[in-house]
């Protein structure tokens, strides 16, 4: 026979179902987050990790005039060389069937795909590997930019040839390759049987090198670098253009995931905390209704600890219903959120399993937190005297009302035991006031943060704006003349003036002797209408400048040498010479550049050819400047120049835009949770009230409420509520996204420019008012339904 | 009598209520002597510590000072855990408001007590709490929640609840209080019953009737027990 106490713990979870459903959901959610924030994260990172170190990195890549495998050879043989491996890459422009106009494609060419040592290529089950003459398989990464298919033709433009078409086999991961949604150009792998049907030659031109391992720094990997440059490469005649050495062991976009997965960790927490938050104001207010139960059953001859039995297994209960509910939610959410998630970061995830001890936690969350928070409250009710539990729940809590604040000012002196349960009481209700406004503060603040992230995004693209004059630019293979060129350009319909700059990678000599390789320098006309530079401190640059650098802030930053003033020497295509640097513009987002006058450039360099051309256009419409730009590089194809790439400053801000989108989708589904856990404890909370003014629901029906009038009493304070969260939160969200905008930056390596959104906040004020209107709908409906005559009984 | 033979003694016991803003006294000295068997009516005007009293008996509430010795046990003394199990033992409880737990049936709630006493066996417990409804008619409404139950069947109920594990005493604080006479006179009847049973009841009543015929009445006035009238000694019934 079941006994009689457990068939109480039974009853009491069945015949209040909503209570029960309340609280269940309360410990469910935080039992969900976590699974889905932490779980996603751990996940993530480990793939990632492993992804990433079974990819064998490069430690340097060199870029260079062509060789072949006896410097490969040589290079194994360098001290300090583990692996090594010489490929081709090359931009070529095409066409299928998913875009109209032409597109970059990175074509990345090996000469034994079987084998491939260095920044390993890992193919998909899909299609096949690997590609023989005259197919590509894509990087995976393409998939993210339109709808690639096995099967696909691609048309590849040839400079002096009939375009040639490519067939798309199959899809292989690569997870160091940059993505084709940050990068605009997707990334293709071929064999070199395929190179001279694209008009290239089959020799290498990068080389990849992974060094030993053992205490390698940035700066060893560069010093190593350099020397397979002199000793191997140069010694055989061989120029290195330039050579690119990352940080060792940290992935390009190592800060993003690290951002990404510390905004994970944090909002992990706050939501682990909140559902604390929600359970403690929901036992606690279960205690106080059940204060009388306890007295009664202490007075039939209940031990506390049997009472305290009953009350923690009831917790107990609804700890396991949760994690019943929340478990399962959380591995099928959490396996959506990898997969998206993966999909953005270009992460191959081979298991979606999160690590035990997250599935741990995610039970003791849904089974420990729950009691925790139980025990002072169940402890306290179940510890109080039979006459003073008798007599608290017998007597409406109204009636207390006005001595309530004396009391609690006698009970500083002593606190006597009917002093301390009043105490407690108010305690109760104003404690759940402040955990329920907590909890819809926080998720309001952390909402509101998330739209002054979008807005100081918005903000820093307008700034790009500004900078921006042109609206579309075209990058050459090769420094044309700038006459004729332009001519052309001009020529074709839609487009309103044309320049034409000099690009050339920049190498700085540092005070200490070591270089920086990764510069670029812009030779812009000095009197320039294409741009409009914002100029942070000194000046821009006038015609007539011979020797006089800008530089932007990222570059600035990079190398603080490069302040106004300062003299530098900077080596630019293998000429070297000294320059002056006479300002500071904010920076584009497109890393660290410096800007000399065209021709000062064009000097320096002993040639006047330019590599880039910006376009203004006689319309603001994106679509037609799209169909303008196809026009000019069909135009210049037909000329004779060899188009690197294209494209118009709209898709360019548009690019910008949806990289940083990426933190704001994190963002918002994270808000969103937050939210939906303040939701639940608003309701629960508005619940509690409810089941707690039943008395005075039933007064007031009886002296004439209407069940209307009962209804709005409820939704307002629900309303009240929501809006004063809206008020606390807007004054929390205020540095919170500050500091979210700036930290966000940091991790990320963007300068952003922080705004405050105030439409956001506008915003937020009335969704939040309609949310606790509809978190309030359930409880007011509930309160509307007391019967006079209920009312009575609940006594 | 002697101090042996009386079941229940209290010993200048005086309450003390410190919680308003000035302490107030309650019960001034109470001295009394109740015996196996006995029913006591407790009258007295509102406030003038009937309730205070009864609690101090079935160890409710505490005392400030003095002692109360019911069925051999300090109960002063004991610490509020001993006192529930106590308690439900040795004084069944019937309170104005019938006090049932909502969530459990009528025979559930008479089922309680034993539960937490661990008296008898599961099996006999049933049957005991069966026995006990049919005691106070109620047999029939045995799988009803409290709530459909009239007032008058609720305090039966309670009063069954209180009997569960066969207590020597019953306290009741105006146990007819909510209730219309008819329905008072039966659960009047049924306390008249149990004394013929040995049992010893001690109530506290409003009723001026009811206090007519209970065998010994004690006047509580001011916090004292300032009248005691015995209507039929006992003796020789
Ligand atoms: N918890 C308490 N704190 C302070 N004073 C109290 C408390 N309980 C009772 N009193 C006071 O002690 C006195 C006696 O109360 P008690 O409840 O014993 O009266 P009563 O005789 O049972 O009255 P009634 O017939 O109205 O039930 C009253 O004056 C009351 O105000
Ligand atoms: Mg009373």
């Amino acid at each position: 026979m079941r006994s009689v106490r457990v068939t109480k713990v039974l009853r009491d979870l069945s015949s209040h179902w909503f209570r029960t459903l309340l609280v269940v959901l309360s410990i469910a959610i935080g039992v969900f987050a976590v699974g889905v924030i932490l779980g996603g994260r751990q996940v993530l990172v480990r793939e990632f990790d492993r992804e990433y170190a079974a990819s064998q990195p490069p430690n340097a890549v060199l870029y260079t005039a062509p060789f072949d495998e006896r410097i490969v050879r040589d290079v194994l043989e360098y001290p300090g060389v583990e692996a090594a491996l010489g490929r081709r890459s090359a931009e070529v422009r095409y066409s299928w069937r998913g875009s109209p106009g032409l597109r970059t494609l990175r074509v990345v060419a090996y000469e034994d795909l079987e084998s491939i040592s260095v920044q390993k290529v890992v193919p998909e089950q899909a299609g096949h590997w690997p590609p023989g003459r005259g197919e590509i398989v894509l990087e995976s990464s393409a998939k993210q930019t339109g709808d690639y298919r096995v099967g696909d033709v691609f048309t590849i433009a040839r400079e002096h040839d009939d375009p040639v078409g490519v067939k798309v086999v199959g899809f292989a991961h690569d997870v160091n390759a940059f993505p084709a949604q940050f990068s605009g150009a997707e990334t293709g792998f071929v064999s070199f049987a395929t190179l001279p049907d694209l008009g290239l030659p089959q020799t290498f031109d990068q080389l990849l090198v992974v060094f030993d391992q053992d205490g390698l720094t940035q700066r060893s990997a560069s010093r190593v670098a350099e020397g397979i440059a002199r000793d191997v490469f140069e010694a055989n005649g061989i120029a290195v253009y330039a050579t690119d050495v990352p940080k060792p062991g940290s992935h390009f976009l190592g800060d993003i995931f690290k951002a990404v997965s510390l905004l994970l960790l944090a909002l992990g927490i706050l939501a682990l905390a909140l559902s604390g938050f929600l359970v403690t104001n929901t036992v606690s207010a279960l205690m106080a209704q059940h204060i009388k139960q306890v007295g009664i059953m202490k007075a039939v001859g209940g031990h506390a600890s049997q009472v305290t039995a009953m009350y923690l297994g009831m917790v107990g209960v609804y700890g396991v219903m949760a994690v019943a509910i929340g478990l399962p939610a959380a591995t099928v959410t959490g396996k959506w959120f990898i997969g998206y998630a993966a999909d953005i970061l270009n992460i191959r995830v081979v298991s979606h399993a999160p690590p035990g001890w997250v599935t741990a936690l995610e039970i003791a969350v849904g089974l420990i937190v729950p009691l925790l928070a139980a025990v002072v409250p169940v402890h306290a009710g179940t510890r109080m005297s039979v006459a003073h539990a008798l007599s608290a729940a017998g007597v409406p809590t109204t009636e207390f009302g006005h001595g309530r604040f004396d009391r609690l000012l006698g009970g500083v002196r002593g606190l006597p035991r009917p002093v301390a349960l009043s105490l407690r009481n108010t305690f109760l209700r104003k404690g759940r006031l402040a955990l329920t406004l907590a909890t819809l503060t926080l998720a309001s603040a952390v909402v509101m943060s998330v739209f002054c992230v979008q807005s100081s995004i918005d903000r820093t693209i307008d700034d790009l704006d500004a900078w921006w004059r042109y609206d579309m630019e075209i990058r050459y293979e090769r420094p044309v003349d700038a006459q004729v060129l332009e001519r052309e350009i001009r020529a074709v319909d839609g487009v309103s003036d044309v320049e034409s700059w000099i690009t050339a990678p920049t190498s700085l000599a540092r005070a200490d002797g070591t270089r920086n390789e990764t510069l670029v320098t812009q030779g812009v006309p000095a009197d320039t209408t294409f741009v409009a530079p914002s100029v942070t401190s000194g000046r821009w640059l006038e015609p007539g400048d011979t020797d006089a650098v800008v530089v932007n802030t990222d570059a600035l930053k990079a190398e603080p040498d490069l302040g106004v003033g300062r003299r530098v020497t900077l080596a630019m295509l293998g000429r070297e010479r000294t320059w002056r640097v006479v300002g500071v513009v904010k920076g584009q987002m497109g890393g660290p550049a410096l800007f000399t006058t065209r021709d000062a450039l064009a000097t320096c360099l002993g040639d006047a050819a330019v590599s880039r051309s910006v376009v203004k256009s006689t319309t603001s419409d994106a679509q037609e400047q799209q169909q303008t730009l196809e026009r000019i590089e069909r135009r210049l194809e037909e000329a004779g120049y060899a188009v690197a790439e294209t494209h118009t400053v709209a898709d360019l801000r548009d690019q910008v835009a949806s990289q940083l989108g990426i933190l704001v989708s994190f963002l918002v589904i994270m808000a969103a949770l937050l939210a939906s856990v303040g939701v639940i404890g608003l309701t629960g909370a508005m619940s509690i009230n409810v089941i707690e003014s039943t008395r005075e629901i039933g007064v007031m029906r009886a002296i004439g409420a209407t069940h209307d009038s009962i209804y709005r009493i409820f939704t307002t304070e629900g309303l009240v509520v929501g809006l004063m969260s809206w008020a606390l939160g807007a004054v929390v969200a205020y540095p919170l996204s500050y500091y979210l905008t700036a930290g966000l930056s940091q991790t990320i390596g963007v300068p952003l420019t922080y705004r405050f959104s105030w439409s956001g906040v506008g915003l937020w004020c009335a969704a939040i008012g309609v949310i606790s209107i509809v978190a309030s709908l359930a409880p007011a409906f509930r309160a509307s339904q007391v019967s006079v005559r209920d009312a009575i009984a609940y006594e | 009598m002697s101090e042996t033979s009386s079941l229940l003694s209290l010993r200048g016991v005086v309450k003390v209520y410190d919680t308003g803003e000035v302490p107030f006294t309650a019960l001034r000295g109470i001295d009394l002597e109740v015996h196996t068997g006995e029913f006591v009516g407790i009258i007295g005007k509102s406030g003038s510590g009937k309730t205070t009293l009864i609690n101090m008996i079935t160890g409710i509430d505490h005392p400030t000072s003095g002692e109360i010795v019911v069925a051999g046990t300090r109960v002063h003394a004991l610490s509020e855990n001993e006192l529930a199990r106590w308690r439900g033992r040795t004084i069944g409880v019937v309170f104005q408001f019938f006090q049932l737990l909502p969530t459990l049936t009528v025979l559930e709630n008479v089922l309680l007590p034993m539960d937490f006493c661990h008296m008898w066996t599961p099996r006999e417990r049933t049957a005991r709490a069966m026995y006990l409804l049919e005691q106070v008619e109620l047999a029939d409404q045995a799988d009803k929640l409290p709530a459909a139950l009239s007032g008058g069947q609720q305090q039966r109920a309670a009063i069954a609840r209180a009997l569960a594990n066969d207590p020597p005493i019953l306290a009741a604080d105006e146990p007819t209080g909510n209730l219309d006479s008819k329905t008072a006179e039966a659960v009047f009847g049924l306390f008249e019953g149990l004394v013929q049973q040995h049992k010893t009841i001690i109530m506290v009543t409003h009723d001026n009737d009811l206090a007519q015929r209970v065998r010994r009445a004690l006047h509580v006035s001011d916090g004292q027990i300032a009248e005691e009238r015995v209507l039929r000694p006992r003796h020789g019934a």
